[in-house]
């Protein structure tokens, strides 16, 4: 097309050629892209499109074959989810577990991190295995053991007794480790040079340039503290304290379920979790701008 | 560009050391009250999140360890028995049984969920378009719990008219029986977990990939190293802290498998998908011997500790920082 | 420093346990004057939250001195909470239990002894379920039976004579098969295998669960295996089979709603949820082989050993189950049988509707299949015979090699 229009020399022409050729090829690279990844997208979607599609169900048992279409779509069972369990207030409490679990995880995690990435000791990597080591128990065994121990304390069905536990986590510390160790030590450099000392290059220098890495660790700190059952189903148990998934367990009777109320909790409980995660988002991709890499 | 990094680092390495030897015997004091505000300093940052971890996790897992060395069905006080927990837990089959099962679980479930976090990951960091909306739904499953997720992949991999086994069958090929077949069970739960947390792995690489400098990428395709070369040599160097990070978690995550197994198959059909935790479980609340389940769960610690250690050891060779 | 302090935290924890051990033992006097006393429960769950409420506040109206604070956690959690509980020694004054696990927790001495103002208002079957020795250790709160529903209009359509209370297995088979067409997609019965139907099936056909002093299984006979052989043989004849989603949570249920399923086994807490279905369907005592026998399932609050205000919560235990106010709220919102004696409060349930042949609950409390309980090792007991005999069903093992290996497992788990 291009040589007739403009009956280029020979080189231009193959050079011109190769350049349509390639915008084509990846003119159909980007569109095979676009296919699988909304393709894989609606994978990923159908199980809530379906939980929703229940939840609009009234009185749904559990189909062998869901429908994908609700038939006699009705409100009712969030009317019913907020008539049969205190939802607002379970929800509220549910909200501030997480927030103040994700604030202090953020404190607690970036203050040892810090000391991993940037303030060499003896025994340092023999501290960090020591952290680490605390995520190879499981919580099931931890329980009862925690459980007597905040019992003692007088602190059993409170919310300091559900928190407590809670405020640190090595998780947040190796994440953000690995972040920090990203961070040049030149920019340390630069900012002693300045007669900056170790808090102030912390908080000037060193979390600035790991904010994906908060953003990230603050919705997994938020999703771990929302979707936790086992130690708020025993720890709390007055019905003004108790957090979202234990009331939501309790819709599923000794003998028949209301799965079109567990549905519908569901829903609700994945709706502020993704704003958060949606919301975090922009500090992930802030990113680049901040490394200040140069 | 790497190499440069490399030395600076190796620089400010050997400046971070004279901290090391400044503790050395004190010989002035200034030397010494250095000393002890560096110790302070170090003691400052890490106690917030020593105390709670301390208090509310090394505390009772000291615990759990005398538990381990009782008999204790949780109604009446302990009676001790020494090591007779760890000696049974040894010479019983079933444990080997349940430490495989795990291993089988973590050895399909990690290749498949990092390399699609990955591709998933270097999708999205492309201007493709609707990014964000795609970000969102990708991370649907991570945050829908597993009772959820579980009637869903039962549904999904009904072996008389789910989903999967009906188009399977438009091709002809007789689907298996799933999660009701012992053979078929484990590779359910390894699918619906690897599906589930692909938008976990899509986070953190994410996060990594967002962290590499776009101008080293410019600088490989200007040297003519196609796609695949620049993946492995620039981006997935690059990305190793965060790919370290990820096989670290899945790992100490993975030989912890629960939430799945006891929502998909609570351990069955006939045992098969029963893993460590989901016996650890079973022991202490359902079958009242908590004692042994406190061993159980200190050898699943070793094991888990030895992995991990062996990996940080190992990532001297392979990751790079900065 | 860091060893000090994990040594340090370590005997605080472990002491901290040691005292929980001791202290579940010590129950001061009783305090005169007002008095709280504390309910944990699971039965109120997914519904009747606001009767018990009401139940509640009717007793503290007639005893002004105490008040009652209620817990409700949901059921399939509640071993875990409530074990906790008695682990830390927090446990509740009053506390819901199931009947398979009174054996276990009378056992290890966590109920208090109870001796109620007026045995005569309960049913002395149930009653006499939570005794041991003679002593009474929990009081029955509901209880519930396991029947045979069925779909009259399929019946009709084939021409089949309804189930009768004369009914033995054999003409239960034969109506199956009669009303079975797998191309329509309509079954003829359903009946789940596990262990809570294998022991009744067994008592029906003459057989015993475990051995006199319970410490050795006693089904492993040819009786055992005809009742497995009734259990198993339905899959993929009358019944769908696993692959076909047998098993799973609603599944029969469901099929029955869907008008597909001719009979079902199933327990009396679903007449609610045939309420409204377009079909006419009834119920009718399990026949049986040799004899009848009909599953009853039963809940019970016990009060805890170690409470503080053992007077107060035995009241309260009593009136929870006993009292007028609780017959009256449970008939009346059709949450579970209450376990009263009184047959005139009961004849009003007899006319709430569908099913027309109410009378079949009461009948089936004639022979009744309680299920097997041991000291210890109950939860395996009942894992182990549900999972083998599911291996059968799934033509994995023999019904024979099913019975024996169950046989091994269990007495291993059970006697020692």
């Amino acid at each position: 097309m291009a040589e007739t229009t403009f009956a280029p020399t020979t080189a231009r022409a193959g050079g011109i050629r190769r350049r349509t050729d390639a915008a084509r090829a990846a003119l159909t690279r980007s569109v095979l892209l676009h296919v699988v990844m909304i393709l894989g997208a609606l994978a990923m979607f159908f199980p809530f499109y379906w939980t929703v599609v229940t939840s609009l169900t009234p009185g749904s048992g559990l189909g062998s074959t869901p429908s994908l279409i609700p038939a006699d779509a009705s409100l009712e069972a969030y009317q019913r989810l907020f008539a049969d369990l205190p939802f607002a207030r379970v929800v509220g409490n549910s909200l501030l577990l997480a927030t103040v679990t994700t604030l202090a995880q953020l404190f607690t995690s970036a203050t040892a991190a810090y000391a991993f990435s940037r303030l060499p000791f003896r025994g340092r990597t023999v501290v960090f295995g020591i952290y680490l080591a605390t995520m190879m128990i499981p919580l099931q065994v931890l329980v009862v053991p925690l459980f007597a121990e905040l019992r003692a304390w007088g602190l059993v069905d409170t919310y300091l007794g559900a928190l407590l536990p809670t405020l640190a986590a090595a998780f947040g510390v190796f994440l953000l480790r690995q972040a920090m160790n990203q961070v040049p030590f030149e920019l340390d450099e630069a900012a002693a040079l300045d007669g900056a000392g170790h808090f102030r290059i912390f908080w000037t220098v060193i979390l600035p340039n790991i904010r994906p890495a908060l953003a990230t660790l603050a919705v997994f700190a938020f999703m771990g503290s929302w979707n936790s059952f086992l130690w708020p189903l025993v720890v709390l148990r007055s019905p003004e304290l108790q957090t979202l998934p234990v009331a939501l367990a309790g819709l599923q009777g000794q003998y028949t379920t209301q799965w079109d109320i567990v549905m519908a909790g569901s829903v609700v409980s994945i709706l502020p979790m993704l704003a958060i995660y949606l919301f975090a988002q922009k500090y992930v991709i802030q990113g680049v701008a901040n490394t200040g890499l140069k | 560009m790497t190499a440069l990094i490399g030395e600076a680092a190796a620089e400010v390495g050997a400046e971070a050391r004279p901290a090391a030897s400044r503790r050395r015997p004190a010989r002035t004091p200034g030397r010494r009250s250095r000393r002890i505000r560096y110790a302070l300093t170090v003691l400052a940052f890490l106690l917030p999140s020593a105390v709670p971890l301390l208090l509310f996790v090394l505390g009772p897992m000291v615990a759990a360890a005398w538990i381990s060395l009782t008999e204790w069905n949780l109604l009446a006080p302990a009676t001790w028995v020494g090591l007779d927990n760890y000696a049974n837990l040894l010479t019983d089959p079933e444990t080997a049984d349940v430490f495989l099962h795990t291993l089988y679980y973590i050895v399909g479930y990690l290749p498949l969920v990092y390399v699609g976090g990955l591709a998933i990951a270097l999708a999205l960091n492309t201007a493709l378009r609707g990014r964000t909306v795609l970000r969102g739904v990708y991370f649907l499953p991570v945050i829908t719990s597993w009772i959820v997720v579980a009637l869903v992949w039962r549904w999904l991999l009904n072996p008389s008219n789910g989903v999967v086994n009906t188009v399977l069958a438009w091709f002809g090929i007789d689907g298996p029986g799933w999660w009701t077949d012992p053979a078929w069970a484990m590779p359910s739960i390894i699918l619906a977990s690897a599906w589930k947390d692909l938008g976990f792995v899509m986070v953190i690489l994410l996060a990594g990939l967002q962290a590499i400098d776009p101008e080293l990428l410019d600088a490989a395709r200007v040297d003519g190293a196609g796609w695949w070369r620049r993946l492995f040599s620039v981006t997935l160097p690059l990305l190793s802290p965060a790919t370290f990070f990820v096989i670290v978690i899945s790992l100490i995550n993975g030989f912890q498998v629960f939430d799945q197994v006891y929502a998909m198959t609570g351990g069955g059909p006939g045992g098969a998908t029963q893993v460590v935790v989901q016996q650890i479980y079973d022991l202490t609340f359902r079958y009242g011997r908590a004692g042994e389940a406190s061993a159980l769960s200190w050898l699943l610690f070793v094991v888990i500790l030895a992995v991990t250690v062996i990996q940080i050891r190992g990532q001297r060779k392979w990751v790079n920082y900065g | 420093m860091r060893t000090t302090a994990l040594a340090g935290v370590g005997i605080v924890a472990a002491t901290a346990l040691a005292l929980t051990g001791c202290s579940a033992g010590d129950s001061s006097g009783e305090a005169d004057g007002p008095v709280t006393i504390t309910y944990t429960n699971f039965i109120s769950n997914g519904g009747n939250e606001e009767n018990l409420q009401a139940i509640v506040d009717a007793f503290e109206e007639e005893n002004p001195d105490i008040t009652v604070e209620v817990t409700t956690l949901p059921y399939a959690d509640y071993g875990t909470a409530l074990q906790t509980d008695l682990a830390a020694g927090t446990v509740s004054d009053v506390f819901d239990i199931e009947y398979a696990n009174f054996a276990q927790y009378q056992a290890n001495g966590v109920l208090a002894e109870l001796d109620p103002e007026d045995p005569s208002a309960y049913r002395t079957s149930v009653l006499e379920a939570y005794q041991s020795d003679g002593t009474q250790y929990a009081l029955p709160s509901s209880f519930s039976t396991v029947v045979l529903f069925y779909n009259a209009d399929l019946f009709e359509a084939a021409g089949v004579e309804t189930p009768t209370a004369d009914w033995t297995w054999a003409d239960e088979q034969a109506a199956a098969e009669q009303l079975t067409d797998e191309a329509a997609g309509v079954w003829g019965d359903h009946q789940p295998v596990s262990f809570y139907e294998y022991y009744k099936v067994l008592a029906q056909n003459g057989g015993e669960f475990l051995n006199e002093d319970g410490t050795a299984v006693a089904f492993n006979t040819p009786e055992g295996v005809e009742a497995a052989e009734w259990l198993v043989g339905k899959s993929g004849t009358v019944m769908p089979t696993i692959e076909d989603g047998q098993g799973t949570p609603d599944f029969d249920t469901n099929l029955f709603l869907d008008g597909k399923l001719a009979m079902l086994h199933t327990g009396i807490w679903m007449f609610g949820a045939f309420a409204d279905v377009p079909f006419g369907w009834d119920i009718a005592v399990e026949p049986g082989n040799t004899q009848q026998a009909s599953a009853l399932f039963s809940n019970a609050v016990g009060v805890s050993a170690g409470s503080e205000h053992q007077e107060a919560a035995a009241a309260f235990a009593e009136y929870l189950t006993s009292s007028d106010v609780m017959v009256q709220t449970r008939l009346d919102a059709g949450w579970e049988l209450p376990a009263t004696s009184d047959e005139a409060a009961l004849d009003s349930y007899l006319t709430l509707g569908n099913p027309e042949n109410r009378q079949a609950v009461f009948d089936s409390l004639e022979n009744v299949a309680l299920p097997p309980v041991v000291a210890e090792g109950q939860q395996e007991m009942q894992d182990i015979m549900t999972e083998e005999l599911v291996e059968a069903q799934a033509g994995r093992k023999s019904v024979q090699e099913a019975l024996d290996s169950a046989e091994e497992r269990i007495n291993a788990a059970i006697g020692g």
